[in-house]
């Protein structure tokens, strides 16, 4: 019940971001209404980065207190993460196109570095399949979890450490936090985006874990089924 | 004496996961070939105009991208039969003229920043096949009265 009432009350704050994002908020001198992408694009970004900074310390709680709980939140968290990365760019091309003139710049380290979080993270719930024994896959998973991890911060700083087409942080950026580079209605209709878009993540995680514990029960109930089967045929002989 | 009965498999057998096997092999080399495409070129998306004058002559025919800001007061467009854009890009050390016959987007404006794909042509110009306009990380509201950009480039408005 309380889930469900958080539900509503992410899908409600996911409206009223966007509604604020396309109607309330001016267009850009610039980039015009092309800007109004700009919303849920960087939000999905940061619920990229977060799913996936969840996923690594997930992974290693796993590799540490030994409880498949923990996996399970790693394994929710991929997949809500691989969600949003591939919202993020497709947002991002749709951006590119009227500004820059571009869909998408394989050589700009940002675009690259991007694929290949989300390439990382498919890998990452493909191995998931791999096994079929519940601590093998969570151990597996927690290494890779781990070290794909760090392509997180390559992502955020990449337009900082290198020459790219993609403009650097208005707001996300260690100099910018207090002075962002926009006026404040820009900033005040991102940061309402931000925290809907983490209420609705918050929402998808918890489901999300749900149905993984559920899938674990059923995973178990069919190998205990498979090992009393076993042993009548056993005792029959 | 029977003979005993043909043993009946204990557990199904574990099915062997190829197709898995072969999407992780096709996730792994999509990686290897975009570390390595990132490290290969991407640390040097564009040049600037004077990394460019300095090659000299070797720099002549090159396909590269040149990136820096469309200087003030440079952008002339011939809207005839053949349309053509001409600018001026500058790292405000050194200036390269750019001419293009591709039409860049509505953000493309004097004092912006641009990455231009071509070459350098005997005389010094730039020949440019395709104008990205960069976006910097400045928004900025409207004054009023203005009209923000739309989606055609109009020189002279």
């Amino acid at each position: 019940m309380k889930t469900r009432i958080l539900g509503l009350v992410a899908l409600a704050a996911v409206i009223a971001a966007t509604a604020v994002a396309l109607f309330v908020v001016p267009p850009d001198q610039n980039q015009g209404d092309a800007q109004r992408i700009m919303y849920p694009h960087v939000a999905s970004a940061w619920l990229a980065y977060l799913s996936f900074g969840v996923t690594a310390l997930a992974g290693i709680g796993w590799l540490w207190k030994r409880d498949l709980r923990l996996d399970a939140v790693a394994h929710s968290a991929a997949e809500i993460g691989v969600m949003f990365t591939a919202f993020a760019i497709w947002g991002g091309m749709m951006w590119g196109r009227p500004v820059w003139g571009v869909f998408w710049q394989w050589e700009d380290p940002r675009l690259t570095t991007t694929a290949l979080l989300l390439a990382l993270y498919v890998g990452y719930l493909l191995l998931r399949r791999l096994s079929d024994d519940p601590e093998r896959r969570a151990t597996r998973a927690a290494i890779v979890g781990v070290i794909a991890a760090v392509d997180i911060p390559i992502v955020h700083f990449s337009v900082e450490w290198w020459r790219g087409l993609h403009q650097t942080a208005t707001i996300g950026s260690p100099d910018r936090v207090l002075n962002p580079a926009a006026p404040m209605v820009f900033v005040g209709s991102l940061l309402g985006m931000l925290g809907a878009f983490t209420l609705a993540w918050l929402y998808l995680m918890i489901r999300r874990y749900q149905l993984a514990r559920a899938e674990a029960a059923r995973e178990e109930a069919r190998r205990m089924d498979r090992i009393m089967t076993a042993r009548t045929v056993e005792a029959a002989r | 004496m029977t003979v005993a009965a043909p043993p009946e498999p204990i557990l199904p057998p574990r099915r062997r996961p190829w197709g898995i096997v072969v999407l992780v092999a096709v996730v792994i080399v999509v990686i290897g070939f975009l570390a390595f495409s990132s490290i290969g070129s991407a640390l040097v998306y564009y040049v600037t105009p004077s990394e460019l004058l300095e090659r000299g002559n070797a720099a002549v025919g090159e396909t590269v991208r040149l990136g820096g800001l469309v200087e003030q007061g440079s952008v002339e467009q011939r809207d005839s039969e053949d349309y053509e854009l001409s600018f001026v890009i500058t790292d405000s050390e050194a200036s390269i003229p750019v001419v293009t016959t591709s039409a860049p987007t509505a953000s493309f404006r004097e004092g912006t920043g641009a990455v231009v794909e071509g070459s350098l042509d005997e005389q010094g110009v730039f020949r440019a096949t395709q104008v990205i306009v960069k976006h910097d990380e400045n928004y900025e509201v409207p004054a009023s009265g203005t009209v923000p950009s739309d989606n055609s480039y109009l020189p002279g408005e």
